[in-house]
């Protein structure tokens, strides 16, 4: 049967990735160490290199996971992911300002709730005004409205926050200050746990929500074949934009839990999707596992890179790898994936 | 097919009334009046030779995008490396130990012109014989990768900071104006003509091209890649080829701009320059000639309304309502004329026609039967 | 159809070359420049509208004897892009000053006569193209008497030819001494000005400082920008003949969230470090190093001299230093110092048109259009305009112990700036404000 060869094929496509993926990284952390040989760097500045790219990584890695939940369906690389980071922590740091109850702790969870539930309702109008009536155009087209929709959101939002940076607290001590844990000349912020953490849910509930409910594998369906999705009865209209609401939540928490990391400014976004498109790329724009170990990748060998050579070329380094992945695989992103969305 | 052809000329025969009035206009000044002040300052010429331009920079990825399929996100870093390589070559000349005999000379901007659209045109041939083997997002992926490559080659010095060619962040300035033996091609009103005399050509030729057998085999293997293949036309040859034309055509204007502005900084060919060139070529028609004229021309008028306009209805309007407005509105744009305005246009122009055609014959027919 | 388009071919270039050959015969400026028409006024005077001020632009010269030309201020400022945060504020303070004027009712010439002034304001979204068509715009169209342009050190390059070639006077915020001055003959430029202090100035009171508490290995950490770039160029040239050694230096990412650069700065060995960043990058890696090195001594440069490094910062930026403008610490100045009530009034109103704390930028926005008021100032009523404009010039380069928020600037020929390195206040973050490290207490 057809569907089986698809999904043997599909899980084949996967591992080559994941293993062409871990080699090329082998080698280029080979390489990294010995350019950082230079300046003695001990295992000690090596862990932490690592500790510090997990943490870009795993941000990176829900970032791509927005791209490719909306690409997945509708087949849009969707810009206004960008908008999506940047409205999570601004927002979350206006209402926890008005401080409503008193108590910070409880300030700042409902200010993230009430921040992702706007975002969220942001990228369902995003979604049902600017991309439904546009659906049936080039693809292309549709991208530039997304970009459109990225350009007015920013705009907004300098209009509302303000050019200069913002702070959210972080969210074990709920002061600017965070909590450091340092062991073995290792520094760990407290943050990164939330990030982590946060990641891996974000991830477990994405699977659960795929492999085990009704709405999942509708979704998926929509993926794999859109007029057969329509035909068998699921609304292909409402599945687009049930991907944009979740786009909306994971690049909304995606900032949130990034917020007391960084100073959040109104153009933070566009920067972190750029990183979080190269992850998606990786895992051809509809694998969620290798689009987060993508993500992951290269936030460590970006900081590796970084750490051993001029920062100022640190994106050089970004996408010259991106480049060499790219064209080292031609074999699986010449031939028409099976999964990939045809254009509507 | 001969229709469409006769639409090409009557544009260009149009195209060239209007650059002949204009030019008329602003180098005689009848009674005082200019270009900026019949059109309420609307329409400067400062503007016309950034849309000129552009027409240049988009004539090559209409080519690329709309004919041949293949989606570039990062045209802005061959845009960028043709005003670096006249930039450098010309204002930077003695730090290369290029002999001021030779730099001084008339023709020496010129020579460096010709010079960056092989360089940059060939470097976009051997990138995209490899690059243009991916498809759909792939590629656009990997033609942004090169987009950001060149910009952080151009803002951290190439990595030579000793040399200090591209000046950094701040750039190459002091750039000459370009000249005719002892004729300096300058104010303004006559770097016009230039840029326009050059834009025009690249129209022509872009024209020719689409026309051709070979603008037949790109759009073959748009729309089929492999049946494209089996009728043989050599598909990669073909894709890289267009490509390192459309990289010349957009260094040929960096190194127009270069000698415009003066001042070359690498921020203007950032991913944000490449993004505005795909809003411009998208909002023209991609696949359509004269979407690179019209779609540069829309995209510049609508932000230069709201940058002026705006406030007058709006007096509180700032900086920050015309980025909304203008995201919002090219939203609108995308929406109610998703291939492009060109496009746009004229299939609605043919609709009517036909439309028209067709309720003539059907009354002509009905008439003798007495049926209004 | 292939023979038509060739035929039409010869036709056009047939053309074309007529066209070229018919204004080639005009070689000096005969065929009316763009800029040589002032008095062309009837075609300008519609076009545009000014923004601030709505007040009736037909004000007609001759209506009533006291009242003169309106002079115009051209102001682009980058409120939107990447330079906002140095943009907005500027452009607020533009607004204020529009205001006052307009209250006011303008200014007087030193024959009595009164002159409307108008201060147009434009955005040049953080881009060199945008801000060139700006400035042209300005020029041509709106006949500005005098440019205040702009917030970067590219989108300034980007004006000085056109500034130049069109004989009008350019105050520049942006910091570059390039800007100015003529990096090959070294030569002041004719047209530009700027009254914003430099890195080099900076770095010479930082210096100044490390020396006084013993320091003598430093590592320097920039934000990867014009700005940043400039630090370092600046730290180069003047750390070492005050005796101190740069042993580490890197660029860090404006908007990076992981700091390798920081084992390195460990592996040094350096005894502080200077950050030369613009909020809110400066504050992110003040917070970093900070942790990775709880005890090291942190210098900023002039770029952080603004409330949001306080406030973003927090408690790690207790304790560290920069030089800054007298802005920032207007109240604890002595009650000698001109700029203490000026600086004073000026934080009272710009509490008006923004909710945001006064920052060092707004000062620059202040202190430009400052100088271009002052200089309309001495101008007599009547006159050409490109006249009005080469005087406008020359009392720019004739400022005297002019009083700004940065203290006095004296200009010259030879000095377009006038900025005097002891006028910075160099001050010390203590309990949340910025306060007056006097030089008794550098320990």
């Amino acid at each position: 049967m057809g569907v089986m060869k698809i999904e043997w094929l599909d899980k084949l496509g996967k591992r080559v990735a994941t293993y062409w993926l871990g080699i090329v990284a082998f080698l280029m952390l080979l390489g990294l160490i010995a350019l950082g040989s230079r300046y003695n760097f001990g295992v000690v500045e090596y862990a932490q290199f690592v500790l510090d790219g997990l943490r870009a990584g795993a941000i990176y890695a829900l970032v791509a996971l927005g791209f490719v939940t909306v690409y997945r369906v509708t087949g849009v690389i969707n810009f206004a992911q960008g908008a999506f980071i940047m409205l999570g922590p601004m927002m979350t740091i206006s209402f926890y300002e008005q401080g409503w109850f008193g108590t910070p702790a409880l300030d700042l969870f409902t200010g993230a709730l009430l921040a992702i539930g706007i975002t969220t309702l942001i990228g369902v109008l995003v979604e049902r005004l600017a991309l439904y009536p546009a659906r049936r155009t080039l693809p292309l087209t549709k991208v530039i409205i997304t970009i459109g929709a990225y350009l007015a959101l920013q705009g907004a939002a300098l209009l509302i926050w303000g050019p200069q940076g913002h702070v959210l607290p972080a969210f074990t001590t709920l002061t600017p200050a965070d909590q450091s844990f340092r062991f073995a000349g290792l520094l760990v912020k407290a943050q990164s746990l939330w990030i982590w953490g946060t990641t891996a849910l974000a991830l477990a509930l994405l699977a659960l929500f795929f492999e085990r409910t009704i709405l999942g594998k509708a979704m998926r369906a929509c993926a794999v074949n859109r007029m057969a999705a329509q035909l068998m009865g699921i609304r292909v209209d409402m599945m687009a934009t049930l991907s944009f609401a979740m786009a909306a939540i994971l690049g909304s928490l995606g900032g949130i839990v990034l917020g007391p990391v960084t100073r959040p400014t109104y153009d933070m976004g566009l920067d972190l999707a750029l990183k979080g498109f190269v992850a998606a790329i990786m895992g051809g724009l509809v694998n969620f596992p290798v689009a987060v170990v993508g993500g992951v990748l290269l936030g460590v060998l970006e900081n590796f890179w970084a750490g051993v050579t001029q920062a100022g070329f640190k994106d050089l380094f970004a996408f010259v790898v991106l480049i060499v992945i790219l064209v080292l695989q031609p074999y699986r992103f010449m031939m028409d994936s099976p999964t990939e969305v045809e254009p509507t | 097919m001969k229709h469409k052809i006769s639409i090409d000329t009557q544009a260009f025969g149009v195209g060239i009334l209007l650059f002949g009035a204009i030019a008329w206009l602003e180098f005689v000044k009848p009674s005082g009046y200019s270009l900026a002040s019949l059109t309420g300052g609307l329409l400067t010429l400062d503007m016309l030779i950034r849309v000129g331009l552009f027409t240049i920079v988009l004539v090559g990825l209409n080519l690329v995008m709309g004919y041949a399929g293949q989606v570039s996100l990062g045209q802005a870093a061959f845009y960028g490396m043709g005003a670096f390589f006249s930039a450098i070559l010309t204002a930077r000349a003695s730090v290369l130990g290029i002999p001021p005999a030779l730099a001084q000379a008339w023709w020496w901007a010129w020579v460096v012109m010709l010079a960056g659209m092989c360089f940059v045109g060939g470097i976009a041939y051997l990138v995209g014989l490899p690059v243009l083997r991916l498809r759909g997002h792939y590629l656009a992926m990997a033609t942004l990768g090169i987009g950001v490559v060149v910009y952080v080659l151009l803002k951290e010095n190439l990595g030579l900071a000793h040399l200090n060619l591209t000046g950094g962040f701040d750039g190459v300035a002091a750039i000459p104006r370009l000249r005719l033996g002892e004729w300096t091609i300058w104010p303004v009103e006559r770097y016009f003509v230039l840029v326009w005399i050059v834009a025009m050509g690249v129209i022509w030729v872009g024209l020719n091209i689409v026309n051709s057998r070979y603008g037949r085999s790109l759009r073959a293997l748009h729309s089929n890649q492999s049946a494209a293949e089996s009728v043989g036309v050599a598909v990669h040859r073909a894709k890289a080829q267009i490509f390192a034309l459309s990289a010349a055509l957009a260094s040929l204007a960096g190194s127009l701009y270069a000698h415009f502005q003066s001042a070359v900084i690498p921020a203007t060919f950032g991913f944000g320059e490449s993004l505005e060139l795909v809003v411009m070529s998208s909002v023209g028609g991609l696949a359509s000639i004269w979407g690179a004229p019209l779609g540069t021309l829309a995209i510049l008028l609508l932000r230069e309304i709201l940058r002026t306009q705006l406030r007058v209805i709006l007096p509180s309007a700032k900086g920050e309502v015309e980025a909304v407005a203008f995201g919002l509105l090219l939203i609108v744009i995308m929406i109610f004329m998703p291939e492009g305005l060109t496009t746009g246009t004229l299939k609605r122009y043919r609709q009517w026609r036909a439309h028209r055609q067709l309720k003539k014959e059907l009354s002509e027919l009905l008439e003798p039967l007495g049926v209004k | 159809m292939k023979v038509r388009h060739e035929l039409l071919l010869v036709v056009v270039s047939i053309a074309m070359v007529a066209l070229f050959v018919a204004c080639a015969p005009a070689p000096t400026p005969t065929p009316v420049p763009p800029t040589a028409a002032p008095t062309v006024v009837p075609p300008t005077a519609a076009p545009t509208k000014p923004p601030a001020t709505t007040a009736s632009p037909t004000t007609a010269p001759t209506a009533a004897p006291k009242v003169g030309v309106v002079y115009k201020i051209g102001f682009i400022s980058a409120a939107t892009g990447a330079a906002a945060s140095l943009g907005v504020p500027e452009r607020d303070v533009a607004k204020l000053v529009a205001d006052q004027l307009k209250a006011a009712g303008g200014i007087v010439g030193p024959d009595g006569v009164k002159h409307e002034v108008q201060i147009l304001i434009f955005d040049d979204q953080s881009s060199a193209d945008t801000a060139a068509t700006l400035a042209r715009r300005l020029i041509e169209q709106e006949q500005v008497h005098v440019l205040v342009a702009s917030t970067q050190t590219g989108t300034s390059t980007a004006i000085v030819p056109i500034a130049t070639e069109a004989k009008v006077p350019n105050i520049s915020m942006a910091s570059a001494r390039s800007l100015i001055e003529d990096p090959q003959t070294k030569k002041m430029r004719e047209w530009i000005f700027k009254p914003v202090p430099e890195n080099s100035h900076s770095a010479g009171k930082q210096a100044e400082y490390l020396k006084a508490v013993g320091v003598t290995k430093v590592c320097h950490l920039y934000e990867n920008s014009s700005y940043g770039q400039d630090t370092l160029a600046s730290a180069n040239a003047v750390f070492p003949t005050a005796g101190i050694t740069i042993v580490y230096s890197d660029a860090f990412d404006p908007k990076a969230t992981e700091f390798p650069q920081l084992a390195k700065v460990k592996a040094s060995g350096c005894q502080a470090v200077v950050i030369g960043a613009i909020p809110p990058a400066s504050p992110v890696m003040n917070v970093a190093v900070r942790d990775a090195l709880p005890d090291v001594r942190i210098v900023h440069g002039h770029g952080s001299c603004s409330p949001d490094l306080i406030k973003a910062a927090g408690k790690a930026a207790e304790g560290t230093v920069m030089p800054c403008g007298k802005i920032l610490v207007a109240d604890s100045l002595p009650d000698s110092d001109p700029a203490k009530a000026l600086n004073l009034k000026l934080i009272k109103d710009y509490a008006t048109v923004s909710k945001e704390p006064i920052s060092t930028f707004a000062g620059h926005g202040y202190d430009a259009l400052q100088w271009a008021i002052a200089a309309l100032k001495t101008l007599p009523n009547g006159g050409a305009l490109a006249e009005q404009r080469a005087k406008i010039r020359t009392a720019l380069e004739n400022l005297k112990d002019f009083p700004t928020t940065h203290g006095l600037y004296n200009t010259s020929p030879t000095d377009h700036l006038g900025f005097n390195a002891s006028e910075f206040a160099f001050v010390v973050v203590k309990d949340g404000k910025f306060v007056v490290l006097p030089k008794e207490q550098w320990k």
